[in-house]
């Protein structure tokens, strides 16, 4: 380190020597002035002037001797300060020195080591300390604070790193909640899971942040499925109850019907409408509910049928006007199905026309299915109305959170159309209201289209009996000829089916009396030995009714015949019955001689006197 | 679900469907031995039960035939045969007028039929 080089004293030993050799120069030569003047003067003046020359020389050789000296001493003083004041600068150039190293060198090592984790003691022994016990005192006091600082820095870090990467993980939690396991388990819980099932089943977060929010969505979710899930289950027990009571009602007002008179007609009439009413309304609430239909049928129903009875379950069924000459049959599986549909749309469309209007129902068969055609001539929907109707009546939203206060009726359209395939439509009507299309899909219709090929079939097949129009008896048993055989080669349904068609072909060529022996032939087959009337496996009621019919057809046709006789082999059911069978035989009997009838009755009564 | 019971054999139209929400007859023109018959073949589109009257009624029936026929009750086959007669598709005569009451036998014999009757 340089220093700068003290101020040489020799520049001022040089004056100092000229100023001691001033005064001896002035004393000697005053001391010659003197000596001059002592010399020059007076001889009487000379004493005195010696005297006082020497005394005056004296003087100043005192004074000069004094002038010096302090001038030396001066000198002297000034000197020391000099070296001071050099050796003071000496040492604050020592001191600059120092701080510029402390500053540079030593502080940005200290600072570097203990960044690098050594202590501070260590870094105090390893760093040359500075001279100065002030700026070592500094040096320590730095160090320990920066230790100190850079601990507490070290342990923030970490503190905010472990927060950072808590964050991200809830975040990380948080997706996975809400894109996966909350939807997983609303799924699941609408299916019918408990809410520990749903819980023990799904990978829930960690963060109890997220944990116990979640767990308390879940369990308060599953007791509301629970609760809606019990309600609807509670509901379609009760109106399954109460539809059970109504359709033992219109059974009961139906017996009723047959068994009172006129007097009381009107109100059993009036009864009957009102638990048809309740029945509607009862189904209506028990489909939504999830529950069944009060009634199933299991026979085909035909066309008429199903708008009568469609119509007959609303309040205003005067003011609908049934316009259906079809006599197509709707399955019977299908059949209360589409009599609910309609007669909601019925509901519907009477309620939302001036009660002095009529509204009108055309059936027309196409070759899509039956399309039923309900109009009035009420006010027109609005646009979105008409929208929301279509939207309720499409079936897509089942859920019962979508049910607008009291309108369920076409809820219930709605699913029932959806779960038959019917197809619903809401347009402007030609009378000025609304006009509602249904379609109803040809697998709702009950199989009678089929049995008119296979009608045709036997008589195709035998083309010699047809070009002979003079022999229609031999055909008649021809075609007949399938009936009584389908029992054992086609299916069930489809003997039920086949044999619809046949029943209003028989009473044509009754008449002729031949075609009798067929529909005689299954008949020993089917009673035992006492005569009592036995089921085949597999053949349906129906059938067997129809079955009973055709006997009934053929013993009139025997009794038109003239063998009153033949009745008693099979009894009529009722007096009706058998006073119409009475009166027919008397009259065939009667006719032919005309008027004078009395002559018969002794003539078929002639047995009992007799006997 | 509860077990149902068998399914409807009955038929789903009420009887004030069939009627139309009458429930007695306009005219008291038939009773129950009122002899009808059918004047005209059924057309299309005609209630069931007309056209099945009509057939019935091909030859003349009573009218408690044909409620026994059509197992319906007699005071609704009397409203829809109400129907038919306005319409004019059919006739309807009592059985014997009073004059024909010479031709019935008299009470004697018929006790005596009823007695036979009851011995068989």
């Amino acid at each position: 380190m340089p220093v700068p080089a003290p101020p040489s004293p020799h520049r001022i030993a040089k004056p100092r020597q000229r100023a001691s050799a001033v005064p001896l120069i002035v004393l000697v030569v005053t001391a010659a002035a003197g000596a001059a003047a002592c010399v020059a003067a007076p001889d009487n003046a000379r004493a005195w002037v010696t005297g006082s020359v020497a005394a005056g020389w004296l003087c100043l050789a005192v004074s000069l001797v004094t002038g010096s000296l302090l001038v030396k001493r001066v000198r002297a003083a000034a000197a020391a300060d000099h070296a001071e004041a050099a050796a003071l600068k000496a040492q604050l150039a020592r001191h600059g020195a120092e701080s510029a190293h402390l500053v540079n060198v030593t502080l940005p090592t200290v600072v570097k080591r203990l960044r690098d984790g050594a202590s501070a003691h260590e870094t105090l022994a390893q760093t040359a300390p500075p001279s100065d016990p002030q700026l070592r005192r500094v040096v320590q006091e730095f160090a320990s604070v920066v230790e100190e600082t850079l601990r507490h820095a070290a342990s923030i870090e970490s503190r905010r790193d472990q927060a950072q990467g808590q964050l991200a993980q809830a975040a990380e939690e948080l997706d996975q909640l809400t894109a996966v396991t909350l939807p997983t388990a609303i799924e699941r819980l609408r299916e019918g899971a408990s809410a520990d099932t749903v819980l023990a089943g799904l990978d829930w977060p960690h963060n109890p942040l997220l944990r116990v929010p979640a767990e308390s969505f879940v369990r308060e979710l599953a007791y509301s499925e629970r609760r809606a899930a019990a309600a609807q289950a509670a509901s379609a027990k009760a109106l399954s109850r109460v539809q059970a009571k109504s359709v033992g009602m219109l059974a009961d007002l139906r017996d009723m019907q047959e068994r009172h008179g006129v007097e009381v007609f009107g109100d059993l009439l009036r009864l009957d409408h009102s638990t048809s009413q309740l029945g509607l309304m009862t189904d209506r609430l028990a489909l939504l509910m999830g529950g069944r239909s009060s009634r199933a049928w299991n026979k085909p129903i035909v066309m008429e049928s199903i708008l009568r009875g469609a119509v007959g379950r609303i309040s205003a069924y005067q003011r609908v006007r049934l316009h259906c000459s079809t006599t197509v049959a709707i399955a019977g599986f299908a059949a209360e199905g589409v009599m609910h549909v309609l007669a909601e749309l019925m509901d519907n469309a009477a309620n939302f026309s001036p009660p002095i209007d009529e509204v009108h129902v055309y059936v027309e068969e196409r070759s899509a299915g039956i399309v039923v055609t309900i109009e009035d001539s009420g006010l027109k929907m609005a646009d979105a109305a008409m929208r929301r109707a279509e939207e309720s009546v499409s079936g897509h939203v089942t859920d019962l959170a979508s049910l607008q206060g009291t309108r369920l009726g076409l809820a219930v359209v709605g699913r029932l159309a959806a779960k038959y395939g019917m197809s619903v439509n809401f347009r402007p009507s030609s009378r000025g209201g609304t006009g509602v299309v249904v379609l109803l899909p040809p697998q709702l219709l009950a199989q009678q289209r089929d049995p008119a090929p296979q009608h045709l079939a036997p008589r195709s097949a035998e083309p010699a009996p047809v070009p002979v129009p003079q022999a229609p008896a031999p055909q008649a048993p021809a075609q007949q000829a399938p009936a009584p055989q389908a029992p054992e080669t086609a299916a069930a349904p489809d003997t039920v089916a086949a044999q619809a068609p046949a029943a209003p072909v028989l009473p044509a060529p009754a008449p002729a009396a031949e075609p009798t022996p067929p529909p005689a032939q299954p008949r020993p087959a089917a009673a035992t030995a006492n005569g009592l009337p036995v089921r085949a496996p597999g053949r349906t009621m129906a059938e067997a009714e129809r079955e009973r019919q055709q006997r009934r057809a053929a013993s009139d046709a025997a009794a038109g015949a003239g063998t009153l006789s033949g009745d008693a082999g099979l009894p009529p059911r009722d007096a009706g019955s058998r006073f119409g069978a009475f009166h027919r035989g008397r009259q065939a009997a009667g006719e032919v001689p005309g008027s004078p009838a009395a002559p018969d009755f002794p003539a078929d009564s002639g047995p009992p006197p007799a006997e | 679900m509860t077990p149902r019971r068998p399914v409807d054999v009955g038929d789903p139209d009420r009887l004030y469907t069939v009627t139309g929400g009458r429930s007695r007859a306009d005219d008291d023109s038939f009773d129950l031995v009122t002899l009808v018959v059918s004047e005209c073949e059924p057309t299309a589109g005609m209630q069931s039960e007309h056209v099945r009257i009509l057939e019935t009624c091909k030859h003349p029936t009573a009218v408690v035939e044909v409620a026994a026929e059509m197992k319906l009750p007699i005071t609704v086959v009397r409203i829809l045969l109400g129907d038919l007669l306005a319409m004019g598709r059919i006739t309807a005569r009592h059985p014997r007028a009073a004059g024909s009451a010479a031709a019935i036998p008299d009470s004697a014999l018929l006790k005596e039929v009823l007695h036979g009757l009851r011995n068989i």
